[in-house]
C-alpha cells in the first residue's frame, strides 16, 4: 500500500489553478521532496492532503485512508507542520505540547513522557516553560516539529521546513528529518523550494510548477536523465543570445541549447572537449563570450530543462529566521 | 465523550489566555465600571421621582454585567482571529479533536470569564449598598445565567471572526451587540420611553436578560421575570451557536 496516493488532485481557486491535477504514489518510509518555486502549488498541495482544503476535483489517500471519507481518521495518523509555525505565543513551548498530545487523546504518564522525550529530541528542555512569544524563528520551527510528532504520526508533512532559517538551524532540522526517516521509518512528505535540500535528503522527488508535475525519480536519476554535461556560456551583450544559441547549437557534439537568465545553457555529453569548439564558434560569429563553466547536471539543470527557466529562490524577511 | 475532552482543555487554554492577559481583562471590568459611576451619579439621584427607581445603583448593575459581557467576547473574538493568523487555528483542525469543540472551548472560556466578572461587579454593587434581594441562591442563579448569554455573545464573535478573519470586523462585532443595551431598558423602565423605543425594547432579548437579573437584585424572586430571562437566554444562544457553526463550516470546506 502507498503511504501517499493520488490521482488527478486538483484545487483551483477562481480562475488561479493552484493545483492541476497531480498524480502522487509515495512508499512508505520514503523521504518524499516535492520542489517548487513561489507560487507553485506547493502548500495548497499539502492542505488538500491533510484534510485542510477540499479538493477542486480529484482524489487522494493518505494511509490508505480517503482524504474526504476518512478526514478525522486521517488527521489521527499524520503529523504536520505547516509552512508558518502555527503557534501560540501565550502558552509555553511545554503547554503547547501538552494540549497537542491531549487533542490526540493521549494521557496521564504517558503523554507527559512523551512531550518531555520530544523537548529533548528538537533541544528545548531549557526554553520549555518560557511563553512562545519569547522563543526565536529557528525554536519555533523546532518545537512545531516537535508539535507534528506528538502522537507518533506514521506520516509527515513538512511545508518548507528551512525557508528562512540560519545554515545552523536549517542543519538541525535535516538531521531530524534523517533521523525519523532511518530509525522510526516514518514516511515524509517534505516541500521545499532548495535544490540543495531535495539533493541532500529525498529518497524520492517530484518537481511541480505552475500546478503540475513536471519530473519524478530520485535526485541521482533526474540527473542522470540529462544525460550530458551542462556548459553554461554567459553572453554579455542580451541581444546576441538567441543568434548565440544558435551557433553554439550548430557545434559539433551539442544536443540542446537553452537560453536563461543572460546565458546560454549548452548539453553536450563531454562538457571538457567540447568547450573550445563552443567558445571558438561564438568568436568566429563575432559574439562576445563572458564566463563560461562545465558542470556535471545538477537539480538545477533538471528544473531548467523542464520548465526553462531556472529555480527562483525568494527567501522571506529574516525577522522569523533567527538563531537556533 | 471526546467533544466534551476537547472543550475542557480547550477552556483551560483560554482562560489561562486571559490570566497571562490581566491588561485587557482588566479593560473589560473598568470600562462598564466607569459607565455605571456615571450613569448612577448623573441621575441616580433624580431615578426615584423620575421613574420610581428607588435602587437606581441596583438597577445598573445589570447593564455593567452585559457591557462587560460583550467587551469580554470582543477580546475572544480577536482571540480567535489571532489563532487563525498564528496558523494556530490550522493546528488545532489538524488534530482529530472534533471541530465545532475546538470551537466551543473558546465560548465555554467566555462564558466562565463573564460569571467571574459577574460575581466582581455584584461585589462592587454591594460595597455601594445595592443589596442582593434573592440572597445567595440568587446570586447563584445569575451566575448561572451569566454563563449563559457570556457564551452567547461569544459566538455571535465567533461567528464574526471565523467568517472574516479580520481583526477589524471582531471589533465591530464587539460593537454590535453593545447598541442592543441602549435599545433596552438600561437606563429606565419602559413607561417612560417613546413609543418607538419601547416598541424595540419590547422586542429586544436583552431587555428581558436585565429585567431577570434586576428582579434577582433589587425585586426579590420573580419567576415570570427570571422565566423570560431565561428564554431570552437561550433564543439569543440558539442564534448565536448557529452562527458560529455556520461559519466554522464555511471556513473548514
Ligand atoms: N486561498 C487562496 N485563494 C486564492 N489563491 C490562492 C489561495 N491559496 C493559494 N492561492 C494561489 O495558488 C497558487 C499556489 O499557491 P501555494 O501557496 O500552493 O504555492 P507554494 O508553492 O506553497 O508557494 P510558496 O513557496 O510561496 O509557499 C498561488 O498562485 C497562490 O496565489
Ligand atoms: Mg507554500
Amino acid at each position: 500500500m502507498s503511504a501517499i496516493w493520488a490521482q488527478g488532485l486538483t484545487k483551483h481557486f477562481d480562475e488561479v489553478r493552484a493545483v492541476d491535477g497531480i498524480d502522487l504514489d509515495i512508499a512508505p518510509g520514503t523521504i518524499f521532496g516535492f520542489l517548487g518555486q513561489n507560487g507553485s502549488g506547493k502548500t495548497t498541495t499539502i492542505r488538500m492532503l491533510t484534510t485542510l482544503l477540499r479538493p477542486t476535483a480529484g482524489s487522494a489517500r493518505v494511509d490508505g485512508l480517503d482524504i474526504r471519507d476518512d478526514a478525522r481518521a486521517v488527521r489521527r495518523s499524520i503529523g504536520v507542520a505547516l509552512q508558518e509555525a502555527g503557534l501560540d505565543d501565550v502558552q509555553t513551548g511545554r503547554e503547547l505540547l501538552t494540549l497537542q498530545a491531549r487533542l490526540f487523546g493521549m494521557g496521564g504518564a504517558r503523554r507527559r513522557g512523551r512531550v518531555d522525550e520530544l523537548l529533548a529530541i528538537v533541544d528545548l528542555e531549557d526554553a520549555a516553560d518560557r511563553a512562545i512569544g519569547t522563543y526565536s524563528g529557528g525554536m519555533k520551527r523546532r518545537l512545531d516539529l516537535a508539535a507534528a510528532l506528538v502522537h507518533r504520526p506514521d506520516i509527515l508533512f513538512l511545508d518548507e521546513p528551512t525557508t528562512g532559517l540560519d545554515p545552523i538551524s536549517r542543519e538541525a532540522i535535516w538531521r531530524y528529518v534523517t533521523r525519523l526517516s532511518a530509525e522510526d521509518g516514518i514516511t515524509v512528505f517534505l516541500t521545499t523550494q532548495y535544490l540543495e535540500e531535495a539533493d541532500r535528503l529525498a529518497h524520492d522527488l517530484a518537481i511541480i510548477d505552475e500546478g503540475r508535475i513536471i519530473s519524478r525519480g530520485s535526485p541521482a536519476e533526474m540527473k542522470a536523465r540529462i544525460g550530458t554535461d551542462v556548459v553554461t556560456v554567459q553572453v554579455p551583450a542580451a541581444d546576441a543570445l538567441d543568434r548565440a544559441a544558435e551557433v553554439v547549437g550548430d557545434v559539433a557534439g551539442v544536443e540542446r541549447v537553452q537560453i536563461a537568465d543572460g546565458a546560454a545553457v549548452v548539453y553536450v555529453p563531454d562538457g571538457a572537449r567540447a568547450v573550445a569548439g563552443i567558445v571558438l564558434a561564438l568568436d568566429d560569429a563575432g559574439i562576445e563570450v563572458g564566463d563560461v563553466a562545465i558542470s556535471r547536471p545538477s537539480l538545477d539543470d533538471v528544473f531548467l530543462e523542464a520548465t526553462g527557466h531556472h529555480l527562483q529562490v525568494e527567501e522571506p524577511q529574516p525577522a522569523e529566521g533567527g538563531a537556533a | 465523550m471526546q467533544s466534551i475532552a476537547t472543550v475542557y482543555f480547550l477552556t483551560l487554554r483560554s482562560l489561562r489566555e486571559a490570566v497571562r492577559n490581566p491588561a485587557q481583562e482588566a479593560g473589560n471590568v473598568l470600562i462598564p465600571l466607569f459607565f455605571f459611576a456615571v450613569t448612577v451619579g448623573s441621575i441616580g439621584s433624580i431615578a426615584a421621582d423620575a421613574f420610581g427607581i428607588d435602587n437606581f445603583t441596583g438597577f445598573q448593575v445589570p447593564v455593567a454585567i452585559l457591557a462587560a459581557a460583550s467587551s469580554i467576547s470582543a477580546s475572544a473574538g480577536l482571540g480567535t482571529i489571532t489563532d487563525i493568523q498564528r496558523g494556530y487555528f490550522d493546528k488545532l483542525l489538524l488534530t482529530p479533536a472534533p471541530r465545532s469543540a475546538i470551537v466551543f472551548g473558546r465560548i465555554a472560556a467566555d462564558g466562565v470569564r463573564t460569571v467571574a466578572i459577574t460575581a466582581f461587579i455584584v461585589g462592587v454593587g454591594l460595597i455601594f449598598g445595592t443589596g442582593f434581594d434573592t440572597g445567595v441562591p440568587g446570586l447563584l442563579v445569575l451566575l448561572v445565567g451569566s454563563f449563559g448569554f457570556g457564551m452567547a455573545y461569544s459566538g455571535f464573535n465567533a461567528a464574526i471572526a471565523l467568517r472574516t478573519g479580520s481583526p477589524q470586523a471582531a471589533a465591530a462585532g464587539g460593537l454590535l451587540l453593545f447598541p442592543l443595551i441602549f435599545l433596552s431598558t438600561a437606563f429606565a423602565p419602559k413607561d417612560v420611553f417613546a413609543d418607538w423605543l419601547e416598541v424595540l425594547a419590547t422586542i429586544n432579548p436583552i431587555t428581558y436578560v436585565l429585567e431577570a437579573q434586576r428582579s434577582l437584585i433589587i425585586e426579590g424572586w420573580n419567576g415570570f421575570d427570571i422565566l423570560w430571562g431565561a428564554t431570552a437566554t437561550l433564543g439569543f444562544s440558539v442564534a448565536s451557536f448557529t452562527l458560529t457553526f455556520l461559519a466554522l463550516r464555511w471556513r473548514t470546506s
